[in-house]
């Protein structure tokens, strides 16, 4: 299945405690600064990609939007 | 000759389900208690975490199913969700149905994890840290003399168990500390 | 004619630092009969102007918050042990008293602890006008507006001398009068009525601005540092201001104390910025102590060219990426500093400064 961009992703910087998960699942748009916080770069993301980051996120952070 | 085979399927399936139900504290223990970012392990980490912890439920339902079924012992379905209501050994048991709806509820409170607070999940997750030694002495109690092997297997996962917890309570986590460090001033 | 539409016609913008167009707020407000936090915290280093408008038009002050509220309930905010808090309380208002931190006079810091919570900013996924928004526990959060105090001394005013006077001073995308708090090195600090569009050098002249006083800082630790000079030639105006990344913000300018190296000042207020992160946000609560000790290798020039490639960096990386505004002005800041004081700066890898040239310079 093609990625389908669709959907922009954002982080709850409070809730955010660096485990990186985000980064692993949606690294087109995600990387990690020097502590392990992640970085956006501007771009939706593949829908399907962001849902499962989304769910994944152990401090349930990520919020689609 | 059923009989036999389904009070030794749900013995098996009973050890396994504790050993899972370890595995799984464990790769909690350490997605909660890590020192530093590991974006990739992470990911691994967490997928095994919630697959394991479904494996288990599958095999927790296989356990209390053909406990219930078979007839050497008087348990039935009531006592499966309802904590201490079997006719047999009610106490311990009792205590696995106690671990059982605990398994419910972590699961549950998961599953619907983006429509519930945060802090619903939060404290039934934390249910867990009581769930699983419940299981441990549901476990050890109810091992009959004939099954040292599974006495032996349950010792060796509250062992294992112990020591991710202990671990767990005594590391230090950059992000962790720096949010208490934070709390330590005048924010009222 | 409404308001909120009266507040359109103005082009009242908050006076807070966010300029947001105030009208929009009002109209939010009403609709959702919102209450009212009054910020009037003078939260900004070398803020004063939140302070002056209690003192010296209180009975406006109120008249404003009566107007925006429509009767919904109303706090005003100070920080705890102020003369400000002091006034409010003697005159009967009903005060919301906050820890004297940097980032407790945040928006949502104030409606956080005004909710029971700690004085710490939230998460902002819908205005909180909306009635939407939750707290640190998840708890749903009243409609609730804040505003500057000043901002809502204007409405009172725009309320009873109409939206042509406003516009009558300032300029046509800054409009109205503005209060400015000069402080630091000066003869005569003050809290002045000033407007955009006014050149700064007379503000200067005006408060008295020590000879040798070589920097001033514009907007306080979230604004910008500029030379003396520099800003002699500039207007007070967003738009002339944008030009070196800062804005009037929160109408705060401080003239450096030129007997202290400008490099220890900055050194001094990044340090102080680190420690007042609320610690909720990683790139908050390592960024901040990271450019500190960055901009601290600077100063003393000890491995001062890899210190500097890794605070550009850490710099750019900042932005944006906390649950409120802090850390976006703390890099401004910094940035801002790492430009101007170039020169300064290189002279204190080669191992002198040029404040105190006989002394080889340690921090």
């Amino acid at each position: 299945m093609s990625p389908d961009p669709s959907v922009d992703v954002r982080v709850d910087r409070i809730r955010c405690s660096g485990h990186g998960i985000c980064a692993q699942l949606l690294p087109e748009t995600i990387r990690l600064d020097e502590w392990g916080y992640p970085i956006q770069s501007a771009g939706r993301v593949d829908a399907r990609a962001a849902k499962r980051a989304v769910d994944f996120c152990p401090a349930r952070a990520l919020r689609l939007s | 000759m059923i009989n036999e085979l389904l009070w030794y399927l749900s013995r098996a399936t009973g050890i396994t389900s504790i050993a899972l139900l370890t595995a799984v504290l464990l790769l909690g223990v350490v997605t909660s208690g890590r020192r530093r970012p590991v974006g990739e392990r992470a990911t691994i980490l967490m997928g095994l975490h919630r697959w394991l912890s479904l494996g288990m439920v599958a095999f927790l339902g296989v356990h209390i199913t053909t406990a219930i079924a078979e007839t050497y012992v008087s348990i039935d379905w009531i006592s499966a969700l309802v904590p201490f209501t079997s006719a047999y050994s009610t106490a311990w048991v009792g205590l696995g149905t106690l671990a059982f709806d605990l398994v419910l509820a972590v699961v549950a409170t998961s599953l619907l994890r983006q429509r519930i607070p945060e802090r619903l999940w939060r404290r039934v997750h934390w249910g867990a840290y009581a769930m699983w030694p419940i299981a441990l002495v549901h476990g050890l109690m109810l091992a009959t003399s004939a099954e040292p092997i599974l006495t032996a297997i349950t010792i060796a996962c509250g062992a294992v168990g112990a020591a991710g917890i202990a671990w767990r309570l005594s590391t230090g986590h950059a992000d962790r500390d720096a949010r208490r460090g934070a709390l330590q001033g005048e924010w009222s | 004619m409404s308001l909120a539409n009266l507040l359109d016609e103005a082009g009242l913008t908050g006076r807070g630092g966010a300029a947001f167009a105030t009208g929009i707020k009002v109209r939010a407000a009403h609709e959702s009969g919102a209450t009212l936090i009054v910020n009037a915290c003078d939260g900004e280093v070398g803020a004063a102007k939140d302070g002056w408008v209690v003192a010296h038009h209180l009975p406006a002050l109120i008249e404003g918050a009566r107007l925006v509220t429509g009767g919904q309930p109303v706090r005003v905010a100070a920080k705890r042990g102020s003369r400000t808090l002091e006034l409010l309380t003697r005159a009967g208002v009903d005060v919301l008293a906050i820890p004297n931190r940097y980032v407790s006079s945040e928006e949502s810091a104030l409606i956080s602890l005004a909710q029971g919570g700690l004085a710490r900013p939230l998460t902002k996924t819908v205005p909180f006008v909306r009635g939407q928004g939750r707290d640190g526990n998840d708890r749903p959060i009243p409609a609730t507006v804040v505003l500057n105090a000043e901002t809502v001394w204007r409405v009172a005013q725009i309320a009873d001398r109409g939206p042509g006077w406003f516009r009558s001073q300032g300029t046509a995308t800054e409009p109205g009068p503005r209060l400015v708090a000069i402080g630091g090195a000066v003869a005569r600090p003050a809290v002045l009525e000033a407007a955009a569009g006014m050149p700064i050098r007379a503000l200067l002249d005006h408060v008295g601005v020590a000879t040798d006083a070589e920097y001033v800082g514009v907007g306080g630790l979230g604004g910008i540092l500029l030379p003396r000079d520099t800003a002699g030639e500039l207007l007070w105006s967003s738009t002339d201001l944008a030009r070196f990344g800062g804005s009037v913000g929160p109408g705060v300018v401080t003239v450096h104390d030129p007997s202290e190296c400008i490099v220890d000042t900055v050194d001094r207020l990044l340090t102080y910025a680190a420690g007042e992160s609320a610690g909720q946000c990683g790139p908050c609560m390592f960024g901040l102590p990271a450019i500190a000790t960055d901009w601290h290798a600077l100063a003393t020039g000890i491995e001062a060219s890899t210190a500097d490639s890794r605070l550009e960096r850490r710099l750019a990386e900042l932005p944006g990426r906390g649950a409120c505004r802090f850390p976006d002005g703390i890099a401004r800041f910094a940035s801002s500093a790492r430009t101007v004081l170039a020169d300064h700066l290189t002279a204190h890898a080669l191992g002198h400064c040029p404040t105190h040239p006989k002394e080889r310079h340690v921090a």
